[in-house]
């Protein structure tokens, strides 16, 4: 029997509170064994690992590469898959590899592969792609179902096109059915993070506000505690409200500490929004249970008749180079107003030649205004300055060419008053130029209203449709490995049909 | 007395790529109230302080958390010539606010 069929059978048989196990807000970034172990011996029901976000930039996405390193997200899935293996629960896997396109989920599979082939794991997984298909997103900005988020343009078919890769962010109807179909691990795309912990409480009729206020929480880890850290927390659920405790005994979950959580990346800390609806926290309240234990109960879950997911997508806009260099002459660094333009028109001329500039050529100046973007009235010039420079080009030989220009004409400016003439820059090391590759911007972040979401994470095709272009599948895909042999198969869910290969 | 030498937290981070999300915290309700009360963190001082409209600036107390939250608008993270891809540093104009 699966891990989830037998969780939610015993669940069901019981009426008993529900235990959960938030491993990681990040997984890759390292996950402390003895929190995580301590977990284990409480009895969970269900180990969730959160893996991705949007705040790391559109790079991740565009290139469809892991923020995290290898060996590190290797050794957290490692650890998460061992642990939930040996107590036979759920590990539910959400945003695989950061961005949670195809090659960030495929990273990771061949990564949990490695694991099972190497521990002699046998498991049943089920993978949810969370890609778009192109023509249901442009047919979508034909009927008017699109809405740019926070001030977006309209999206064009010409975005649709150009973007690397475009994610939808499932809500917990794609995981429910593959927990109910019965599976031992989930792996899934782009996806919100509440729904890895809040998909099977509310199979079993928990209330689905207080699922989701638990699910914000716990998928941060112990973040939500004094003092804050990523340690694996612990939260039991009963139909009224949860409990939480973080599996280091340093940490403590207090009332003030956890609802101030409420406000972490948060636009507004007195709702959180999902595909299905939000869950309202105005009514939340949190006690004390001990002086590291919290109660928190009052969240109300409002479903809404307009559902939407969420996209994202990263578009490659050139190449990019960089020059870094120091200053600590004063007469410089009071004139880099004037002196970095003059520079720029110097580089624009040598290298366009009365062609029209292909590429962008910007400095942020360290010290002054690099952070902020602005230095307020009054503020005195500093003794040092960090200046970058940063080109994006059509090609990585383009960038190159503009950045090493650049150091050369700025290294040696002259300027009113100037006395260093033997050079204005400090280079850390040499060559100061790097070309760090393609460059990104997110050019799709859109609402798409869409009457049945879950039909966008559909289940049951294998990797041989994939291959015919429908791109994103729910296929749990039983992972088992004898004597170095690898069987994969998958199964279609809701149908009697199997495929071994 | 500046903003900074009271507040327990003053932090920002994106909300999404397109907004700026800060978050002042206080160790006591007696704190929380003094600035929750005065109009140093209002969205009309708050537009001043970013450069942007007041009107695209929202203000949200949680007496919950002790906190006051401000969300503003910000130019897409991770677009050319972006400055804080996290938006983790942008609570440094919070700091000397006199309250």
């Amino acid at each position: 029997m699966s891990a989830s069929q037998r969780v939610l059978d015993d669940v069901r048989k019981a009426q008993r509170p529900m235990r959960f196990l938030g491993a990681s807000g990040q997984l890759g970034y390292g996950i402390p064994t003895p929190a995580f172990n301590a977990g284990l011996l409480r009895q969970p029901d269900l180990i969730g690992c959160d893996m991705g976000s949007i705040d790391i930039g559109p790079t991740y996405l565009g290139k469809g590469e892991m923020a995290t390193s290898p060996v590190a997200t290797r050794r957290d899935l490692h650890k998460v898959l061992l642990g939930a293996r040996r107590v036979d629960i759920p590990l539910v896997i959400g945003s695989a590899g950061s961005a949670g396109a195809a090659p960030h989920l495929e990273a990771t599979l061949a990564m949990i592969h490695d694991i099972a082939r190497a521990e002699g794991l046998h498991f049943r997984m089920a993978v949810i792609r969370a890609d778009m298909p192109r023509a249901l997103l442009k047919q979508a900005g034909r009927e008017g179902r699109m809405t740019g988020m926070h001030g977006m343009p309209a999206l064009t078919d010409k975005d649709i096109d150009d973007a690397a890769h475009i994610v939808g962010q499932m809500g917990m109807g794609p995981f429910r059915r593959a927990l109910a179909e019965g599976v031992d691990v989930i792996v899934a795309g782009r996806a919100c993070d509440t729904a890895i912990f809040a998909a099977l409480p509310t199979m079993l009729d928990f209330p689905p506000g207080i699922c989701g206020h638990m699910a914000k929480i716990i998928e941060c880890a112990s973040l939500c505690c004094v003092p804050g850290g990523r340690d694996t927390i612990l939260a039991t659920l009963d139909h009224e409200g949860f409990e939480l405790e973080s599996m280091n005994p340093v940490r403590r979950a207090t009332p003030t500490s956890v609802a101030a959580h409420s406000l972490y990346e948060q636009a507004d800390p007195y709702s959180v929004r999902e595909p299905e609806g939000h869950v309202d926290l105005r009514d939340a309240h949190y006690t004390a249970l001990d002086d590291r234990r919290t109660r928190v109960v009052g969240a109300r879950w409002v479903p809404t008749a307009d559902p939407t997911i969420k996209l994202e997508g990263a578009t490659c806009i050139g190449e990019r180079a960089v020059l870094l260099a120091g200053a600590a002459d004063p007469r410089f660094i009071a004139q880099h107003a004037e002196i970095l333009p003059a520079v720029a028109e110097v580089v624009r001329e040598l290298v366009c030649e009365g062609q029209p500039q292909d590429y962008t050529l910007r400095f942020r100046v360290y010290g002054v205004n690099g952070v902020r973007g602005f230095a307020p009235d009054g503020e005195p010039t500093p003794s040092e300055a960090f200046i970058m420079g940063e080109c994006i080009a059509p090609t990585r030989e383009r960038a190159a060419e503009v950045v090493r220009t650049t150091k050369q004409y700025l290294l040696h400016h002259g300027y009113p008053g100037r006395l260093s003439t033997a050079g204005n820059l400090a280079f850390p090391f040499t060559p100061p130029e790097v070309s760090l590759g393609p460059a990104y911007r997110f050019n799709v972040y859109h609402l798409m209203h869409v009457a049945d979401p879950d039909a966008l994470f559909p289940p049951g095709r294998d990797k041989r449709s994939v291959a015919q272009g429908r791109l994103y599948h729910l296929f749990p895909v039983t992972v088992a490995h004898h004597a170095q042999e690898c069987l994969v198969g998958s199964l279609v869910l809701g149908g009697a049909e199997r495929h071994w290969r | 007395m500046r903003l900074s030498d009271f507040a327990e937290v003053i932090r920002s981070k994106n909300a999404g790529p397109r907004r700026l999300t800060l978050d002042v915290m206080f160790a006591s309700d007696a704190d929380y109230q003094r600035v929750a009360q005065s109009p140093a963190l209002r969205r009309e001082a708050i537009g001043l302080l970013y450069r942007v409209p007041p009107e695209d600036v929202a203000v949200i107390h949680y007496p919950l958390g002790r906190a006051i939250k401000i969300t503003l608008p910000r130019e897409t993270a991770g677009d050319p010539g972006d400055r804080d891809v996290y938006g983790a540093q942008q609570h440094a104009p919070l700091l000397g606010i006199e309250i």
